[in-house]
């Protein structure tokens, strides 16, 4: 009888999850058939060149999306390279310093930040962000540090590379953070007393349970990754739009998101340029795939080493 | 004018809220054979312009109700080719290969002028206005001018004084109707600096290349980056710098004269191109934006431009054609005289090829095989 039950429950489950698994699965054969004629007709260099050049006539057409694959990477990077420390030290901000009733509020509020739409955080990167980073950020970078490539052209406009980092660092940052501070703060209150037994002071005792949720911290800049590469909207209204290839982070870009959200409109116009967005589109899937891939490795084979 | 945005906005919300009642009464209350609905899509650069003419259109004529949704000239085309519209909106006319695959049963013709306006954010120029020529422009564009007080901008505007700051030239990052618009005047006006290839509704140019412009997505997302760019120049359409209150600058026209946009410029635009189309609107419009960008009469603003009507000479469904019929008689008769500020009305030899194509749409048997 038991089993029998077992059996109903379980297939009345199976429907819910194949259909994820279906979809996944659609989705990724339709990008796949969508994208090969653009891999057919131009190969590698699709990935590698950097001109974008949509026309009428279909011998002239090209299409490359170098520079939108650079500005992904770069301000990806940035990104996650900024909230990922920033949220460990909020996260021992938060655990060890504030006061408990503060510590939800605070939470609370990042949590907001988190839920907000992105296309409000987009309208204020554009109107505010952006000038003021060209002003006070961008102009004394160029003037005291210009030597460094990354620095060396002039700011003359907000909308550029440094701008979508800086609002996507703002983006992932509330979603980074209540990852670590979720698992800095399950941390059993037992190893908690042990570190302190041994006479260790906030700085050690910090550190030590930081370096205790390793995985949760690759978590979270694993998911700060996938989020900042695919935002759209936001990066869209600041990074400026041009689909050239430059060191220098005061200089405009394009995201594989955020040129598919500029081109999709009129793609039907130009032969291939579906094909080629859908192009994109898989290779940030694939992008996202394989770096999924390398955390769980890393997991992996740090829960191993614990284990041994 | 201020708050004129948000009104639009407002009145925009409203309409599409009007049309929505207006199409669900038609689809589910009143008896289908008692209102006949005619469908359009496309151009967005029309669409309020046409909104606008649909809530006064309405309650005048009870049996028709006329729905236009803003999808873009491409889309629009595609939705109108497939069967799912009426009619369409489009800002270019059919290519050749379009025109002649459906000869003889697909009409289009101009029926609204607007313009593209050159605008700036120069600090410290006050309320002077900026004098530009289509070369200086495209060597902007091209890379060739970097700094506001280059020689030749100088020589244009004596009494100005114009900082040694980098210009900023701000493109429109998506496809567009009005880059395609810009492009080609710069190609008219300078082609030895603009070459052929840039002439495009993408931005292909330098600017946009090279990485020293900045794009912008949709005319606000261009308008915004001019507005928070301090030395910026950039292009909108007419009525979203009227809008946004942007200074906009006087054009040097093909007859040496500079000016602002006005009326009266487009219609002399209009008034010149009008001869070099054909007199029917079966007829082969894909080149008529050559003649009305930078057309070559005294008083033409020069970059001016028109968007299209497109539609089929014969529908399955009389009740339709009729219709049609008569919202663009109305439109000639009383439609030109409520037109909204970034427009202008069409000139008589482009309203006579409007009112024919309601007249073959009004003929029994339509003018070709059917649609």
């Amino acid at each position: 009888m038991g089993r029998g039950r077992d059996k109903v429950f379980f297939l009345t489950l199976l429907p819910f999850a194949a259909a994820v698994v279906a979809a996944l699965a659609l989705l990724a054969a339709v990008f796949v058939r969508e994208s090969l004629p653009i891999f057919l007709r131009e190969g590698a260099s699709f990935i590698t060149s950097a001109t974008w050049s949509p026309s009428t006539n279909p011998a002239k057409a090209f299409y490359g999306i170098l520079p939108a694959i650079y500005g992904t990477l770069v301000t990806s990077a940035i990104a996650v390279g900024i909230a990922v420390p920033a949220s460990a030290c909020m996260a021992v901000f938060v655990n060890e310093v504030l006061p408990r009733g503060v510590r939800e509020a605070f939470s609370s509020v990042v949590d907001v930040m988190a839920g907000m739409p992105t296309v409000v955080y987009g309208l204020w990167a554009l109107n505010y962000l952006a000038p003021a980073l060209q002003k006070f950020v961008m102009g004394p970078l160029h003037t005291y540090l210009g030597f460094i490539p990354l620095f060396a052209c002039t700011p003359v406009s907000g909308y550029s590379l440094l701008s979508a980092a800086a609002i996507l660092t703002v983006m992932v940052t509330p979603y980074t953070f209540a990852i670590v501070k979720e698992a800095y703060s399950s941390i059993p209150l037992k190893y908690r007393e042990a570190i302190l037994s041994i006479g260790a002071g906030r700085f050690e005792t910090a550190s030590t349970m930081l370096g205790m949720i390793k995985p949760a911290v690759v978590g979270a800049a694993l998911l700060g990754v996938g989020r900042a590469a695919s935002e759209t909207v936001a990066v869209t209204l600041v990074i400026g739009n041009s689909p050239s290839l430059s060191p220098c982070l005061f200089s405009p870009g394009y995201t594989v998101s955020s040129l598919i959200a500029t081109q999709y409109g009129e793609s039907f116009l130009y032969p291939y340029m579906l094909n080629a967005l859908y192009a994109a589109g898989l290779i940030l899937l694939c992008l996202g795939l394989g770096l999924s891939g390398v955390g769980t490795l890393m997991m992996r084979r740090w829960r191993g080493l614990r284990n041994a | 004018m201020v708050g004129c945005g948000f009104r639009a906005f407002t009145a925009l919300l409203i309409m599409s809220a009007v049309t929505l009642s207006a199409l669900a009464l038609a689809g589910y209350v009143t008896p289908a054979s008692s209102v006949v609905l005619v469908r359009g899509a496309g151009a967005t650069f029309p669409l309020p312009q046409i909104l606008d003419w649909i809530r006064l259109f309405t309650p005048t004529h009870p049996g028709i109700v006329v729905s236009y949704l803003g999808i873009g000239s491409g889309a629009g085309q595609a939705a109108f080719f497939e069967g799912t519209t009426n009619f369409c909106g489009s800002d270019p006319p059919l290519t050749h290969k379009a025109w002649l695959k459906h000869h003889g049963r697909v009409m289009q013709t101009p029926y609204l002028l607007g313009a593209v306006v050159i605008t700036y954010n120069l600090p410290g120029l006050g309320n002077a206005t900026l004098r530009l020529t289509g070369k200086v422009i495209a060597m902007i564009y091209a890379g060739k001018i970097r700094y506001w007080d280059n020689p030749l901008i100088k020589e244009l505007n004596p009494g100005l004084k114009l900082p040694h700051k980098e210009i900023v030239p701000v493109y429109r990052a998506d496809a567009s109707g009005t880059q395609y618009i810009f492009t080609l005047f710069l190609r008219k006006s300078a082609p030895s600096v603009w070459r052929a290839s840039w002439v495009s509704k993408v931005a292909k140019f330098p600017a946009a290349t090279q990485g020293f412009g900045r794009g912008g997505k949709g005319n606000p997302g261009v308008a915004e980056v001019i507005l928070h760019t301090p030395y910026s120049i950039g292009f909108v359409e007419w009525g979203y710098a009227i809008e946004k209150r942007m200074p906009v600058a006087a054009i040097q026209n093909a007859a040496g004269k500079f000016l602002k946009p006005s009326v009266e410029g487009l219609e002399a635009a209009a008034a010149e191109a009008v001869k070099h189309l054909p007199k029917t609107p079966l007829g082969d419009f894909s080149r008529d934006l050559n003649y009305i960008v930078y057309a070559n009469a005294p008083n033409a603003y020069p970059i001016a431009c028109w968007t299209h009507l497109i539609l089929w000479t014969h529908y399955k469904n009389p009740a339709e054609a009729r219709a049609l019929a008569t919202f663009l008689k109305w439109i000639v008769r009383v439609g030109y005289h409520h037109i909204l500020p970034g427009y202008a009305p069409a000139p008589q030899g482009v309203r006579e090829l409007v009112l024919k194509a309601a007249q073959i749409l009004e003929s029994e048997d339509g003018a070709g095989a059917g649609g």
